[in-house]
């Protein structure tokens, strides 16, 4: 035997001990993907797949979602509820009783002293519609803050508006299907393949059956832009320009949809005065696409038989994002590609449950696409939740970006942050630090106590994740999904759902509303309330969400399926049923770059990690693809500066300064530096962020910087690594 | 059986596609004939003893890297780690990229890349514990880690990076090709998982739908004619001339225009001048106990033939003075080889992931030079201990036995020494790959074998040496010296303009290196002028024995730190990595700074 061994061994390979796969939908982005996670004998959470007969994803996810099972399990977690007196003491445990109590007494004690809006509620995209809707009730209906607002408003609000302003009401009219029929895609600010990789996959597999030109918009040579038949390296911020550039072109050659402008939209005359003054060689100077680039795309759009236009970030945090989201309205107006197969403006949404908040949370008025500014709305849910209509204010009150500047100057004195992390996430960390630490009371309701908001907080309520609730998110392409209860909250974390419940019993105005106590009783609630609305829910069941792997709305009862696509009649929801042709004059706000600071930031996502890294920063498998922040820099920039590939340099801006390892890549021009905002203390320490005057949404990818080598490198380093705790 | 659900995707089944009978390198894709003896029997996974009724499953299958449609989404790594269970700071799938270009005429191509389960499978040749397995079976290179016991030599032969040594578990794993998913008709995990067309799986020769070329060859891929790998290649938007590597390997390829490949070379964006020492990261590799143990293997083996020399040869050379010294010499002598190899052997035996498995390294004697040499050296130690033993009593009987002993150390040294060279004639790994690592290893035997004999026969003679045992053991010093020497010169000269990770090495060499390599060839200089002088005029008194131990110090050093060199050198034909993952650079960054002491930034703090 010593020199010969021929009797081989069984071949092993892994097996997780899979014993049931249990139907659900991500937790992260807004693709919408059906996944089923399996359990092992013991019922712990081993392995995720995709859902095989699911129209969105088919069998397929993207990294996140391959690791998902892992989520229950990381580091991090929030198991009791935590309390103490000053942020910086030592947080000391607590029980919910206690907990609840003091929150719901500092509620009190802040509205009486201060005023109902003294106390300010800022929650997120990642939990359930079920929970939105319970949340909205508790905020507009019993504690009655106006100051009540979503994270949403940093990614998608200026969607909503762009949407609202041009069609009357928020909702994305198209679906992914639209990739099967469409005949010239365009991408503004969007990288599928890193953003929404099951996205891509749609649009991929449409274009291995029928080839049709892709066009991209991006300052940056992303995977995508790259895939793309034209590339179109913009100057950041100046999209504006370009769109109306483009609407020039198909007018001034006569491409346009006469017969669609004429019957379905109105403002055509003082539009067309406004993009008369965007010819192809004013617009080039400013956007840096050359005319003739300008003129060929604006044709190769116009001439399509359908054709889409989608975008993300790069139009919505800008500005100018919901004139952007405008303009690219006005570009598929113009061109009668509104409610076609293949024609549409969709916005590729961010947050697994931002169309959930938009819809039904209230942030931004009440619930189901209702507004507080009209009085029939106020009485329709004044009536069903049982309360007095004069409780709502008659206009809606301060989105999140101005939340925190009414900290700053004293009018909000308390805040409730559910599911999200401004420590992070929002824009010049040293003001929000400041901001933070001059409330008199946080409360930070999440599942993750180690989320760098919490650094502030007052009370922490430990909240469920993802599947260990039950409830719907609905996606992009406006599917409702739902996510079944696959495990239960970690340690003694409860549902979002039963937290709100609580709370609400802790005021005697929730004593008088209904809150069911399950997330199914609340979705009939949702199903009541949007009854013969744009967003009819009423011909859906949990039932059928599952056995459809989700339904788009509108799904009126009786309706066998959703509705894939909206406006397919070229009604719109203003009164007079049209759209609107909007003028959009361009104006450069930017902070663009100087001899000061003379570099162009950009920040964005990278595919392995999720907003501000609570979840992925910590599934190691995922985590190592990047798992320290990095900054893409254009070689002979670095050259001349003399930094490194793979060392630090330092980055200062108006705001602040960071130190970063960068990457010398030619994907970046030499006066741009790209930075993932997902990394605690890195990007949003420099950027601006200018709000836009509709969506108040921050232009995070817009700033200057001025960039130097840093001598010290093993410093720079230490610094680095210290600057978070995952 | 895997579990296949009622609705499995399309996407997810072999396709059925006709391949050709034979397939780009000349070797036949139906391998049920020439494994004859193994077709129609379970694979028992996991101790399942059912047969697939999969009709291809005799047929060479192989991935197809469509590396125009890749975006580096990472879902084919990421659904390879989920099903395979594997730990942060370890794939057996990785993507790695190349760039080139000017903004915004910028390309990235992405490189998705496992095991090529290869025609030549060099990882189951050079594995001395057969604990691979080329299965008749769809062509799958399987790997046991059941049996490996972790010395990592595959992972040295193997172009591709596909074996993944596990430090933490002690061994070595790798793709399994998902043959469990293959046993029921479906495509492995990561082309099932693939978002991008760019992934997929099949018959080897046979085009998926929608593609149209079968190449062997993309830029950043080693060329195949180093283990004709089962994969096949799609890229046809031109790319431009120089693509670089964004991985710590100062590497990039360009394109020869004559032959339309890219070939690597030296990346001038990424030059340096500066000549640094580096010698803690030199010092403190993994690959200590190769220096250890091939140092003083080699050291035994010379001083042996130089005993044995002096003992048969001595007096008719001329050198009776010598053999009549080593005679007197013979047992600490003897003592001193027996001790240092041993440690020399249990070094090389302490590093193996599993040491207790240490016998399993005769087990692949017919294809793995690890094999030969482990049984040469082992074989050496065993004559060297039988001559020692023998020679010591003054019979015929013993004599007899001391002779066959010397035999058996010779046939073990020679052997052992050969293939002790031979392991390191690895393509993959150019730097390597000349014949200087032997001129080098006989440079070593000679040098430090003289100098070990030299030193013990001082020692024993109250620090006195003869002129002609000086002379003597001067020759094969001197002569060690200038072979090794002149091994390099031609090395450095060879790898200089080569076009291969043999240029790289060499600009690490000279640069981050730099100063070590330099001090090092300074003293082979200085060592061998001393050296012949020393056989010249001698040594005597305090000043000699002052000077014979500072030369002493001086050779060793000189052969520490040319053999760390050596080692920490070596730049291998490994697919391009990313910029965090698969990047040694920044592996060491995150030891160094502590990023690693977190669990998942996926690179092991300790990777000893």
């Amino acid at each position: 035997m010593l020199f010969g061994r021929n009797k081989k061994n069984p071949i092993k390979i892994a097996d997780k001990g899979v014993v049931d796969w249990k139907y659900t939908t991500c937790g992260y982005c807004s693709t919408g993907c059906s996944i089923e996670v399996g359990l092992d004998k013991n019922g712990a959470a081993v392995a995720t797949r995709g859902v095989a007969g699911a129209d969105v994803n088919r069998g397929k996810l993207c990294l996140k979602g391959i690791f998902e099972h892992e989520l229950f399990n990381i580091p991090g977690r929030g198991d009791k509820p935590l309390i103490r007196e000053h942020f910086y003491d030592a947080f000391e445990q607590t029980n919910w009783d206690t907990a609840l109590d003091k929150v719901a007494d500092e509620i009190k004690r802040i509205q009486s002293t201060y005023g109902r809006d003294a106390f300010a509620i800022v929650s997120t995209g990642q939990i359930m519609t079920e929970e939105f809707y319970t949340l909205g009730k508790l905020a507009r209906g019993v504690i009655g803050t106006n100051n009540y607002d979503g994270n949403t408003t940093l990614c998608m609000s200026s969607a909503v508006s762009g949407y609202k302003r041009s069609f009357g009401s928020d909702g994305p009219p198209g679906c992914y299907d639209d990739f099967e029929h469409t005949d010239c895609l365009i991408a503004f600010g969007s990288n599928l393949p890193e953003q929404h990789p099951i996205i891509y996959w749609r649009l991929k597999q449409a274009l291995e059956k029928r080839q049709f030109p892709v066009i991209v918009v991006d300052p940056r040579v992303t995977m995508f832009a790259q895939m793309a038949d034209i590339h179109l390296p913009v100057t950041p911020g100046t999209d504006l320009a370009l769109l109306n550039s483009l609407v020039h072109v198909i007018l001034d050659e006569g491409l346009e949809d006469r017969a669609y402008i004429d019957s379905n939209t109105t403002g055509y005359d003082e539009f067309i005065k406004t993009v008369e003054h965007y010819d192809p060689v004013s617009a080039s100077k400013i956007c840096g696409i050359d005319e003739d680039t300008i003129r060929n795309v604006a044709r190769t759009y116009a001439n399509a038989g359908a054709a889409m236009s989608i975008w993300t970030m790069g139009i919505n945090q800008s500005t100018h994002g919901s004139d952007g989201v405008c303009a690219i309205n006005n570009l598929n107006l113009v061109t009668g590609n509104i409610g076609k197969p293949g024609g549409t403006s969709l916005s590729i949404t961010g947050q697994c449950n931002a169309m959930g908040t938009r819809e039904w949370s209230g942030c931004s008025g009440l619930p189901g696409y209702r507004v507080l500014e009209k009085q029939q709305d106020r009485e329709d849910i004044a009536k069903f939740w049982g309360i007095d209509p004069e409780f709502f204010p008659k206009k809606r009150g301060l989105f999140q970006t101005d939340i925190f500047p009414a900290i700053e100057t004293g009018q909000i004195k308390g805040m409730w942050l559910i599911a999200t992390n401004p420590m992070t996430s929002m824009t010049n960390t040293a003001r929000i630090r400041k901001i933070l630490e001059k409330l008199d009371f946080l409360v930070v309701q999440d599942a993750y106590q180690d989320c760098e908001s919490n650094q502030y907080a007052n009370v922490y309520l430990p909240a469920g994740v993802w599947a260990e609730k039950e409830g719907c998110f609905t996606n992009t392409e406006r599917r409702v999904n739902l996510i079944r209860n696959v495990i239960k909250p970690h340690g003694d974390s409860k549902p979002d759902l039963w937290i709100f419940n609580q709370m609400a019993k802790r005021f005697e105005q929730g004593q008088k509303i209904k809150f069911p106590e399950t997330s199914e009783g609340v979705f009939d609630e949702l199903r009541q309330l949007s009854k013969g609305r744009m967003l009819d829910y009423s011909g859906m069941s949990y039932e059928k969400l599952e056995t459809q792997k989700g339904v788009q709305w509108p799904c009126t009862e009786g309706d066998e399926t959703g509705s894939p696509r909206l406006y397919t009649d070229g009604k719109f929801q203003y009164p007079d049923g049209k759209a609107k042709l909007l003028a959009l004059p361009f104006i450069d706000n930017n902070e663009v770059p100087d001899d000061e600071y003379p570099f162009w930031m950009n920040s964005g996502r990278v595919v392995e990690h999720f907003h501000t890294r609570t979840r992925t920063g910590k599934v190691g498998n995922i985590n190592k693809f990047s798992p320290t922040p990095y900054m893409e820099m254009n070689p002979d920039s670095a050259k001349e500066l003399g930094i490194q590939h793979g060392g630090y340099a330092r980055l200062t801006s108006r705001r602040g300064d960071g130190v970063v390892m960068v990457q010398c890549t030619q994907r970046v021009p030499p006066n741009m530096v790209f930075i993932p905002f997902h990394f605690h203390e890195c990007a949003n320490r420099l950027t601006l962020g200018l709000l836009d005057p509709h969506s108040r949404q921050p232009a995070f990818k817009q700033c200057a910087v001025k960039i130097e080598a840093v001598a010290d490198q093993h410093a720079a380093a230490v610094r680095n690594k210290e600057a978070r705790a995952f | 059986m895997f579990k296949v659900r009622k609705d499995e995707p399309h996407y997810a089944y072999l396709p059925d596609a006709k391949a050709p009978t034979e397939n780009q390198y000349g070797k036949k894709i139906d391998l049920s004939e020439e494994y004859a003896e193994l077709t129609g029997k379970s694979l028992n996974i996991n101790g399942d003893s059912s047969i697939s009724d999969n009709p291809d499953r005799y047929k060479q299958h192989g991935f197809y890297f469509n590396a125009d449609n890749c975006i580096s989404c990472h879902a084919c790594e990421s659904a390879c780690s989920e099903k395979n269970d594997l730990p942060p700071y370890l794939a057996y799938r990785a993507v790695g990229y190349v760039e080139g270009g000017t903004y915004p005429s910028y390309t990235r191509l992405n490189i998705s890349m496992a095991c090529n389960h290869c025609d030549n499978p060099v990882c189951l040749k050079g594995c001395p514990t057969r604990a691979y397995t080329k299965y008749a079976e769809y062509g799958a290179v399987l790997q046991d880690p059941d049996i490996c016991f972790g010395c990592g030599y595959c992972t040295w032969v193997c172009p591709y990076n596909a074996p993944q040594l596990d430090v933490k578990k002690g061994h070595v794993h790798k793709c399994n090709m998902c043959v469990d998913r293959l046993e029921v008709g479906l495509k492995p995990a990561c082309a099932s998982a693939c978002l991008a067309g760019a992934l997929d799986f099949g018959v080897i020769e046979t085009t998926p739908e929608n593609r149209d070329q079968l190449k062997t060859s993309i830029p950043g891929f080693p060329t195949a004619d180093i283990t004709n790998p089962n994969i096949r290649f799609q890229q046809t938007k031109t790319l431009p001339q120089d693509m670089s590597r964004t991985d710590a390997t100062a590497l990039k390829y360009h394109r020869n225009d004559e032959t339309g490949e890219y070939e690597p070379m030296v990346d001038e964006q990424r030059k340096s001048d500066k000549k640094l020492w580096n010698l803690r990261k030199l010092l403190t590799s993994h690959e200590n106990a190769h220096i250890a143990f091939t140092l003083s293997a080699q050291t035994v083996i010379g001083a042996f033939f130089i005993v044995l020399f002096a003992q048969y040869f001595g007096n008719d050379t001329g050198f009776v003075d010598f053999a009549a010294n080593v005679s007197s010499t013979y047992l600490p002598l003897m003592a001193t080889l027996l001790v240092l190899l041993s440690f020399g052997m249990a070094k090389l035996n302490l590093h193996l992931g599993r040491p207790h498995r240490f016998y399993r390294g005769f087990y692949n004697w017919r294809m793995s030079p690890v094999s030969r040499e482990i049984a040469g050296i082992s074989l050496f130690f065993a004559g060297l201990a039988g001559y020692a033993l023998f020679a010591w009593f003054n019979n015929g009987v013993a004599q007899f036995f001391a002779n066959l002993s010397a035999l058996a150390a010779i046939i073990g040294g020679v052997g052992g020494f050969y293939y002790m060279y031979k392991l390191y004639r690895i393509p993959a790994r150019p730097y390597w790959n000349h014949w200087q690592t032997g001129s080098s290893f006989v440079g070593s035997a000679l040098t430090l074998g003289g100098l070990l004999v030299v030193i013990v026969v001082s020692i024993t003679h109250g620090f006195t040496l003869t002129s002609a045992t000086l002379e003597f053991t001067a020759i094969f010093i001197l002569g060690g010296l200038i072979i090794e020497s002149l091994g390099l010169l031609f090395h450095a000269r060879d790898m200089k303009h080569s076009h291969s990770e043999g240029a790289v090495s060499y600009y690490e060499q000279t640069t981050t290196y730099g100063k070590s390599w330099l001090f090092r060839n300074i003293l082979l200089v200085i060592n061998s002028i001393a050296v012949a002088l020393v056989s010249i005029y001698g040594l005597s008194g305090v000043s000699g024995a002052i000077l014979g131990v500072v030369l002493s110090l001086s050779i060793l050093t000189s052969a520490i730190l040319g053999r760390a060199l050596f080692y920490v050198l070596v730049i291998p034909t490994t697919m391009p990595g990313a910029f965090f993952w698969r990047n040694k650079g920044f592996e060491e960054h995150a030891r160094e700074t502590g990023l690693a002491n977190m669990p998942q930034a996926g690179v092991l703090a300790d990777n000893h």
